[in-house]
C-alpha cells in the first residue's frame, strides 16, 4: 500500500528532524565558549540550519498526516452533532466525513440493488454505524434502484431503524404488557434519572447510553427486562436496573 | 454403562440467557470435564418453565429426569458430581437435592414436543426425533392433494390469531395456476406479552422448517421465506444456522429458503403489510381482495402461515389427521401454545388441548397468583384481544367461545392481571401501542385511535369529562367498522372488553377522581403508616428525597416532590407504606 509507505517515510523524515533539533539545541547548551563574537557567529549559523530543519519538519508532517489520512480504518472522525432527527434527508452538497464508506458497496454488491433490498441495506448500514448516516443512505440512492423518497419512507416508517447517532451503549427496556405491568414505567424513569438523560432527548450528556423504549423483547416471564446491546437482563427492579448498566459500562 | 449416557440439558433460549445461563453452561462444562465426561453437556432450547431458569435437567442413567431449577455457576459443579460420579456413597451433602421431574400432566405437547430436549443447532438430534420423516413421507407416498386432505380432516386452523383454516389457505394457492408460488413463514410476532414464535424457533428450527417445506410441496411453491422480527437476534441466528444444516444434507429438497428480518413493525404481523415490507416498503395493508393467495408477494400466488401452525403440521402428518382431531373441541380441534406472564408464579410456555378452561390454565398450570394476591383478570391475544375478568375464568379456550366475551384467542398470549392493576391503565397501555403502531393508512386508525387515547390519559390523570365514556364507546366502535387491516378492526377491544367488565373502575376514574386498583399515579398518594419502625430504608431508596431522613421516627412522604416511583414502598420491609 503506497499511502502506508509514504505515510511511513515522511513520519521518518519527520521524527529525523524533531531528533536533529534537539541534538543542535543540547549540544549549543552544552557548548562553553567565552567569546562573545564566535557565539554570535555559532548562533546564527544554528538558527539558519534549524530553520532549514523547521520547514523540512513541516514538510514531513504535512505529508504525514495526509498519507495516514488515506490508509483510511483508523480511528473515523465523528459525524456532525447536528443531524437531525427528522425522516428527511438534508439536500445539499455532500459532506464527506463519513467513516468507511466503503462499507455501503460492500453491502450493495452483497444484498443487491433491487427495491426489495431496502430493508435488509438499511439494517446492515444500522448494524454498522448503529444508526442510519444522511451520506450512507445518500450513497444506497447513487448505487441501487431505490429512490430517496422511497429509502426516506422506509427508514421513517419502522421503528428500529434511527435517523441520529447513538450512544456509546444502546439499553433496550422493554414495555410489553408484563413488563408494564410489572413496573417498566418506573425502571424507564429511574433510569433517565440515574444517567440525567434530559426531557425530549434519549441520549445522556456524555453520550454513553442511549435508551430506547421497545414494544417486547418476548421474555415476559422474566419480567420487567431490559437489553444493554443485545444481553438480556431480567427480573429487575429499579435498582438493579441502574447496577445492570454498571456493569456493562 | 458409560458415563456419557448422562445427559444434562441447559436451557439456553433467550430467557435462559437473560437469567445467566451462559455462565451455568460453562461451569457444568468445567465440571464435566474435569470427570472425563466431555459430552455430556448439551445445550437445548427452553421446555417452557421461564419461570424458573436458568434451568438444568438430568436425563441419569436410569432415564429419570431430574431437573434443577434456579442454578447458579456456584452449585453447577455439585450437580455434575451428583449424576456423573460413580461411586455413590461419595456424595457430598452440599450437592444440591433434585426438583421434581416437570409436571406437565395437563398439558398436551406438540408443537412443543422436543423444545428443551433437543439441541437446537443439531440436525441429528431433530433426525433422532423421527424429524424430517413427514417430509420424507409426504414426497414419497402422498400427492400435494392428499397433503392437503390430510390437514383439512385434521381441523387445524391458522394459529397466528384469525382462526383462518389452514387446508383452505393451502388449497387455494394450489389452484392458482401461476407457476410461481411462495410459502411465507410469519415469525413477526410483535404482540407484547407473547413470545411463543420466539420459544419455538429458538428451541426447535427444524420443526418450523419441515412445516414449511411441508407447505411449499402441497401448495406447489418454488420458494421459501421465513419473516421473522429482529427483537429476537437468537431465533434469526438459530433458524439460518438450521438452513444451512438442513440444505447441506439435501433435506429441504432444493426447496431455497431464506430468513429475512423485520425492522419493528406490530402491523407487518398482517399478511399483506408483511409481503410489502418483503418488498422493501412502508409496512401498510392493502385492500383485500385481492388475497395474498391470489396476488401476493412480488404478485404471485403467496401462502402464508404463522410459526406455530407450521410447526404443528408434521406432527399431523406422522401421527395421521385423526389424532390431531381427536384433541380438543369439534369447532376447535388440536392443542393451542400459550405464553403465561404477568402476576402468575409459574410463567412461561404451555400447550393445551383446546376446550381448557382459563381457570385451569391459571391456577393448575400457572400455580395462581403470585404474592398470594387475588386473581383479577386475564389479557388474552394482546392489543387485538380483551380481558377477561375472573368471574368468567371458566370459560373453555376455543375460538368462539373466546369471541363470545368479546375477545380473541389472538397469537396466545396470556397475561395474568391481578387486583393491583388498573385496568384503565391497562386499556390506556393496549391503545398507546396501537396508536404508536398504526401505519397511518386509513383516517379511523390514525386519528380516532389517538382520539380514544387522549380520553384514557384524561381518565388516568384524573381530568374526565362527563361523556367521555360514551365517546369512548362511539369512537370505538367507528374505528372498528372503519378500518382496512385488523389492527385497526380491533384496536378498541381492549378499551370495549375493560368497558363492558370493569365500568366500575372507569366511573371512579371520571367520578371520583379515584384509582381503585392504586395504580394511576396522578390519582395515589402515598402514605407512612404506624408500622413504621423508622430503618430509613424508604429514605434511602427515594430518588427524588421526598422522604426526610429521620432514623427511628415515623417518616413522611412529601407529597409536592413524590414521583409515585413505587420504591419506597418496595423497599419497606415492614409493609408501613400504602396508597392512598
Amino acid at each position: 500500500m503506497s499511502a502506508r509507505r509514504g505515510a511511513w517515510i515522511a513520519g521518518s523524515v519527520a521524527a529525523l528532524c524533531v531528533v536533529m533539533l534537539f541534538a543542535d539545541y543540547i549540544v549549543a547548551a552544552r557548548r562553553k565558549t567565552k567569546d562573545d563574537a564566535i557565539i554570535t557567529a555559532a548562533r546564527l549559523a544554528r538558527k539558519k540550519r534549524d530553520n532549514a530543519v523547521a520547514w523540512v519538519l513541516i514538510g514531513a508532517g504535512v505529508a504525514f498526516v495526509s498519507c495516514a489520512k488515506r490508509i483510511g480504518g483508523s480511528k473515523p472522525p465523528g459525524p456532525p452533532r447536528d443531524v437531525r432527527e427528522s425522516g428527511r434527508l438534508k439536500a445539499g452538497c455532500s459532506q464527506d466525513w463519513l467513516p468507511n464508506a466503503g462499507f455501503v458497496d460492500d453491502a450493495v454488491a452483497r444484498l443487491g440493488r433491487s427495491k426489495e433490498a431496502a430493508i435488509p441495506l438499511l439494517q446492515a448500514i444500522q448494524g454498522h454505524y448503529h444508526y442510519l448516516p444522511d451520506e450512507a443512505l445518500r450513497r444506497v440512492c447513487e448505487l441501487t434502484e431505490i429512490t430517496p423518497a422511497e429509502i426516506a419512507g422506509t427508514s421513517s416508517f419502522y421503528a428500529r431503524f434511527r435517523r441520529s447517532p447513538v450512544g456509546k451503549h444502546v439499553v433496550r427496556v422493554c414495555h410489553g404488557t408484563a413488563c408494564h405491568v410489572s413496573g417498566a414505567r418506573q425502571i424507564t424513569d429511574e433510569l433517565r434519572r440515574y444517567l440525567a438523560i434530559p426531557e425530549g432527548a434519549d441520549t445522556d450528556p456524555a453520550r454513553m447510553f442511549t435508551l430506547d423504549e421497545v414494544a417486547c423483547l418476548g421474555c415476559c416471564s422474566l419480567a420487567p427486562v431490559l437489553m444493554v446491546d443485545g444481553h438480556p437482563a431480567g427480573k429487575l427492579t429499579p435498582a438493579t436496573a441502574c447496577e445492570a448498566l454498571r456493569e456493562s459500562a | 454403562m458409560s458415563a456419557a449416557a448422562v445427559e444434562i440439558r441447559v436451557g439456553l433460549g433467550s430467557c435462559g440467557v437473560a437469567s445467566g445461563g451462559e455462565p451455568v453452561r460453562d461451569a457444568l462444562e468445567q465440571a464435566a470435564r474435569r470427570l472425563g465426561a466431555r459430552n455430556a453437556v448439551k445445550s437445548v432450547g427452553c421446555n417452557g418453565m421461564c419461570y424458573r431458569e436458568p434451568m438444568v435437567e438430568v436425563v441419569g442413567r436410569d432415564g429419570r429426569v431430574t431437573l434443577y431449577g434456579n442454578v447458579r455457576p456456584e452449585t453447577a459443579a455439585g450437580i455434575v458430581r451428583r449424576h456423573l460420579r460413580r461411586r455413590r456413597w461419595f456424595q457430598r451433602d452440599d450437592d444440591p437435592a433434585g426438583d421434581p421431574p416437570p409436571n406437565f400432566a395437563k398439558q398436551k405437547r406438540i408443537v412443543l414436543e422436543n423444545c428443551g430436549e433437543i439441541d437446537p443447532l443439531n440436525l441429528d438430534d431433530y433426525l433422532a426425533r423421527d424429524g424430517y420423516r413427514a417430509l420424507a413421507l409426504c414426497r414419497a407416498e402422498r400427492t400435494p392433494e392428499q397433503v392437503i386432505a390430510a390437514i383439512s380432516d385434521s381441523g387445524l386452523r391458522g394459529r397466528g390469531g384469525a382462526g383462518f383454516p389452514t387446508s383452505r389457505k393451502w388449497a387455494m394457492g394450489r389452484a392458482q395456476a401461476d407457476p410461481v408460488k411462495y410459502v411465507i413463514c410469519n415469525g413477526d410476532e410483535g404482540d407484547p406479552g407473547a413470545f411463543m414464535d420466539r420459544l419455538v424457533l429458538e428451541s426447535d428450527p427444524h420443526r418450523v422448517l419441515e412445516g414449511l417445506a411441508i407447505a411449499a410441496y402441497a401448495v406447489g411453491a418454488s420458494e421459501a421465506y421465513l419473516y421473522i422480527r429482529a427483537e429476537y437476534p437468537l431465533a434469526v441466528e438459530r433458524v439460518r444456522v438450521a438452513i444451512r444444516q438442513a440444505a447441506d444434507r439435501g433435506l429441504l429438497g432444493g426447496l431455497p429458503t431464506e430468513v429475512r428480518e423485520g425492522a419493528g413493525a406490530f402491523v407487518c404481523g398482517e399478511e399483506t403489510a408483511l409481503i410489502q415490507s418483503l418488498e422493501g416498503k412502508r409496512g401498510m395493508p392493502k385492500l383485500r381482495p385481492p388475497y395474498p393467495v391470489e396476488r401476493g408477494f412480488r404478485g404471485h400466488p403467496t401462502v402464508i402461515n404463522n410459526v406455530e401452525t407450521l410447526a404443528t403440521v408434521p406432527w399431523i402428518i406422522r401421527h395421521g389427521p385423526g389424532a390431531y382431531a381427536a384433541l380438543g373441541t369439534p369447532a376447535s380441534p388440536g392443542t393451542k401454545v400459550f405464553s403465561l406472564a404477568g402476576k402468575i408464579n409459574r410463567g412461561g410456555l404451555i400447550e393445551v388441548a383446546m376446550g381448557i378452561t382459563i381457570r385451569e390454565v391459571v391456577e393448575v398450570i400457572g400455580g395462581g397468583i403470585r404474592n398470594g394476591r387475588r386473581f383479577k383478570a386475564v389479557q388474552l391475544g394482546g392489543p387485538s384481544g380483551g380481558c377477561i375478568p375472573a368471574w368468567l375464568a371458566d370459560t373453555p379456550i376455543d375460538y368462539e367461545a373466546l369471541a363470545q366475551t368479546g375477545t380473541i384467542m389472538g397469537s396466545g398470549g396470556l397475561v395474568v392481571l391481578d387486583d393491583r392493576d388498573c385496568m384503565v391503565d391497562i386499556a390506556r397501555f393496549f391503545l398507546k401501542f396501537t396508536q404508536v403502531e398504526s401505519c397511518g393508512k386509513c383516517t379511523f386508525c390514525r386519528i380516532g385511535t389517538k382520539r380514544m387515547l387522549e380520553i384514557l390519559e384524561r381518565l388516568c390523570a384524573g381530568q374526565g369529562r362527563a361523556g367521555d365514556l360514551e365517546k369512548l364507546e362511539t369512537l370505538a366502535d367507528h374505528v372498528s367498522r372503519a378500518s382496512l387491516c385488523g389492527l385497526g378492526q380491533t384496536a378498541p377491544n381492549p378499551v370495549l372488553t375493560t368497558l363492558r367488565y370493569f365500568r366500575d373502575e372507569y366511573e371512579a376514574h371520571l367520578h371520583e377522581r379515584r384509582c381503585p386498583a392504586g395504580r394511576c399515579p396522578a390519582l395515589i398518594r402515598y402514605r407512612v403508616t404506624d408500622d413504621c419502625i423508622g430503618c430509613t430504608l424508604c429514605a434511602q431508596a427515594c430518588p427524588v428525597g421526598a422522604i426526610a431522613y429521620k432514623p427511628y421516627e415515623k417518616h413522611a412522604v412529601d407529597d409536592a416532590l413524590c414521583t409515585r416511583c413505587d420504591m419506597c414502598r418496595q423497599a419497606c420491609q415492614d409493609d408501613a407504606i400504602e396508597v392512598l
